[in-house]
């Protein structure tokens, strides 16, 4: 026993000891900057990209390390507890309000300052072509029937997109039995015929609505464009006012130097400007929308806001 | 015909080769140390591709996964302690040889078994990639838990003496993994509030403590007490398998292949699942299959080849349907997809060319994977001549080096040595090493999938009985139970029978 414990000692210290180095705030970035990320799929592809970009923009190496899980609580927790160096930041997207009203982790959005926004991503309704709804209206009148529930594979329970389905329904007036997916194992489940539709990101059903055995019958933000998805709005094709898409950007725990801040900030507005990053992301069904800081930091506000009376209503917000 | 010599004149260029040798490289390191994974291999060349053409960077993330598979194997013989989860059945006899004096034999054995597998598992993909997809759509939650309850009932043969105890590690290794947030609610579950332990136990740390620790503390203790084995520098030969010896074991590969094949097309599933059933059919067609685990190179042809043909079945869904079933083909996906290359079945339809590229690159990488580790053998195997202690104490350090690396996280080192110590206890109670893997390797998936079932149905029992995969697997699970318990009960009889007859019971 004596002899593992020499051994396992000055291991732990060395480790320790490595983290505990840090830089300060002047001369950043004189190491790597550590970008957690919190899910897998196109958050993770995107994410490895805009990294890329950043390291060549930023002239130190911006290491995309994914932390997944807890529908992003994990990776939240970590950069949270980290120094407010600008070395640790995290890939972010709505999942800070989600996780929050949840009761998955126990600080909100004010927790880390925000960065920029990168970009979009736009949740869709899909269901089998086979299944003969050719709008909304036909799967509403469908899910209205006595007797039925319709089941609706979404990300994961209290995932953005389990809170997308449910506001969409609840305005169909729609009792909907959800299940939970992951690993892109959602349309799957559709394909099967094991679920009714799904609530998931153009780029996971593309290939099966271009096949023509899958059909977007909805997206659900009112403005934001997806390149090549011919489907109407949720809004105009009968759940009257949905508008919800998530969005992905960076964020560094509160208390973050603004001169550190400004940097990261202008390295990721000069990724997303790039053609290398442009042109790969929209192979991933992401849209660029790039938005500073400040204007950020408000899109963060107004979502919080309305995601967590949205859950609320729902029933989805865990009660303290 | 003609697309394939295309992408064979497409693949031949010095480009494609150097990426190809590049990928196998680095995911044989990755494979070969505990806690490097060939995921996180394909993160960390995935941006490497971002500026390639489509043709090396499909090399690179092809031969970097398989290579990660591979590499695997060699540090789950030499060391005992798995590389990839996937290697983890490969550990039990595969770490026996190599302690026999057998090591490059096994892993020999090893890698040829894997090149046939990945081939065999290419082959049935050429013939039957759309065929195949559909049955892996036949499973959905319900299934993929009569899968895993199937694989939990081979415990009653991994169990070697005691059944009880065998029952003993494979509840433990299912709750080890319980701990942290559960997987679809997130509730806490035996975190006693502490925030760390949200992220509960991760399969490889565990996995890697329980190898690891308790083979230290052994050969620790053997050289405090000069028991230590000397280990004669002349005496670690290198043996290559001839083709005799390796097409004596045709049905063990064919039939590993097959099933190896069917596990990676099934999205949920994966290498480590399949390495372990295949290691139990093995077993179940040996003449001896007492003399399983204890060195028997059936007993490492038979997880290697599934795990690799796990990689052609992986392609399945991900090429078929463009559904990737673990994390590892989840990131080649996003590659695939960033070089403008949308897998599903119309890529079949609209860029057969694109699909016999990626056969080709396939192929590539497995003969790579394969020369490069046959000649690496001469090499890994001087890691032997180190005297057991002072061996042991490296792998220590590599494996706490490991453990932090998978989640750049302390907590997981700390978990690596109290999972360790706990495994070195277990071994003193001769708790079988072999049910608490598989506890720990079917748990999540046990979970998560039967709670799916049960959301879908709204708590009805009947979906596990309302499909023709679902009734088949748990038959056969039962049959196992069955013939386990009659046969227990039996030679129970047969004990008694002779205690009347004469000799006093103990």
């Amino acid at each position: 026993m004596r002899t593992l414990k020499t051994v396992a000692a000055p291991l732990l210290a060395s480790v320790l000891a490595g983290m505990a180095f840090s830089a300060q705030a002047a001369g950043f970035p004189d190491k790597p900057v550590e970008m957690t990320v919190l899910f897998g799929g196109s958050a993770q592809t995107v994410g490895q990209v805009l990294a890329d970009q950043m390291s060549k923009k930023l002239g130190s190496p911006v290491v995309a390390v994914a932390r997944k899980g807890g529908g992003g609580a994990i990776g939240y927790t970590y950069v949270h507890d980290t120094k407010p160096d600008g070395y640790n930041i995290v890939w972010n997207s709505n999942s800070i309000s989600t996780t929050h009203y949840s009761g998955h982790v126990p600080f909100d959005y004010k927790a880390f300052t925000p960065i920029a926004r990168i970009g979009m991503e736009v949740p869709v309704l899909a269901v089998r072509s086979a299944s003969g709804w050719k709008s909304l209206k036909d799967m509403q009148a469908a899910g209205k029937k006595a007797g039925t529930k319709l089941k609706i594979a979404v990300g994961g329970l209290g995932s953005f997109t389990h809170i997308v389905a449910a506001a969409l329904f609840d305005r169909l007036g729609v009792t909907v039995n959800y299940i939970p997916g992951g690993q892109g194992r959602e349309v799957a489940e559709l394909l099967a015929g094991r679920v009714d539709g799904v609530l998931r990101f153009p780029s996971e059903v593309a290939p099966h609505v271009k096949a023509g055995t899958l059909t977007v019958l909805c997206v659900t933000t009112k403005e934001v464009k997806v390149e090549g998805l011919d489907a109407p709005t949720c809004d105009q094709a009968g759940a009257t006012g949905l508008d919800l898409s998530m969005w992905r950007g960076l964020a560094a725990p509160a208390g973050t130097p603004p001169d550190v801040v400004a940097k990261l900030q202008n390295a990721a507005k000069e990724a997303v400007a790039s053609p290398e990053f442009q042109k790969a992301v929209q192979n991933v069904g992401f849209v660029p929308a790039y938005l500073p800081a400040d204007g950020f930091g408000k899109v963060i506000a107004e979502d919080d806001k309305e995601i967590g009376s949205l859950m609320q209503k729902i029933g989805l917000e865990k009660k303290k | 015909m003609d697309v394939i010599v295309t992408a064979l004149a497409h693949a031949a260029t010095w480009q494609v080769l150097a990426a190809t040798l590049f990928g196998s490289a680095v995911g044989l390191i990755f494979g070969a140390i505990p806690g490097l994974t060939y995921s996180m291999a394909l993160a960390m060349v995935l941006p490497i591709t971002f500026g390639m053409g489509n043709e090396p960077a499909i090399a690179v993330m092809l031969s970097t996964y398989i290579g990660g598979m591979t590499g695997g194997a060699i540090s789950a013989i030499l060391i005992g302690v798995p590389g990839t989860p996937s290697a983890a059945a490969t550990v039990l006899d595969g770490h026996m040889l190599a302690r026999n004096n057998k090591a490059s034999l096994a892993i020999g054995v090893a890698t040829v078994s894997a090149g046939i597998g990945g081939i065999l598992s290419l082959v049935i993909m050429l013939v039957a990639v759309q065929a195949l997809a559909r049955v892996a759509l036949a499973f959905g939650p319900a299934e993929i838990t009569a899968l895993v309850i199937f694989g939990l009932s081979t415990i009653c043969g991994l169990a070697e003496k005691s059944l009880v105890r065998g029952m003993i590690g494979g509840v433990l290794g299912l709750m080890v993994m319980s701990i942290g947030q559960d997987p679809l609610d997130g509730i806490p579950r035996f975190t006693f509030g502490n925030t760390t332990m949200l992220q509960g136990v991760d399969l490889l740390v565990a996995m890697i403590g329980l190898f690891a620790v308790p083979h230290a503390i052994a050969a620790l203790s053997a050289w405090k007490s000069g028991r230590e084995a000397k280990v004669e520098a002349a005496a670690v030969n290198v043996e290559l398998p001839n083709i005799k010896l390796i097409l004596a074991h045709w049905w063990n590969l064919l039939r590993s292949s097959l099933i190896g094949t069917v596990i990676g097309a099934i999205p949920g599933t994966g290498g480590p699942i399949a390495a372990f059933l295949a290691y139990d059919q093995a077993r179940r067609f040996h003449p001896h299959p007492e003399r399983m685990g204890k060195g028997d190179l059936a007993g490492v042809i038979a997880p290697e080849t599934a795990n690799h043909a796990v990689t052609g079945g992986a392609m399945i869904p991900l090429l078929g349907l463009g559904i990737p079933g673990d994390p590892a083909t989840a990131i080649i996906l996003g590659g695939l997809l960033i070089h403008g290359i949308q897998p599903g079945p119309l890529l079949f339809v609209e860029k057969p060319a694109v699909i016999a590229n990626i056969y080709v690159l396939f192929l590539f990488a497995y003969v790579a994977v394969v020369i490069m580790q046959l000649y690496g053998v001469r090499l890994f195997v001087h890691a032997l001549r180190v005297p057991a202690h002072l061996l042991s104490v490296g792998i220590l350090v590599m494996c706490a080096l490991g453990s932090f690396a998978i989640r750049n996280t302390l907590f997981d080192v700390v978990v690596m040595m109290v999972i360790g110590l706990a495994g070195y206890l277990l071994l003193r109670a001769r708790i079988p090493v072999a049910p608490i893997l598989l506890g720990l390797v079917l748990g999540p998936t046990l979970e998560r999938e039967s709670r799916t079932a049960l959301i879908m149905s709204e708590g009805h029992l009947s979906i596990f009985y309302s499909s023709w995969p679902a009734l088949l697997f748990f038959g056969l699970a039962l049959l196992i139970i069955g013939g386990h318990v009659v046969g227990n009960l039996r030679a129970n009889a047969r004990a008694r029978e002779r205690g009347k007859a004469g000799v006093p019971a103990a």
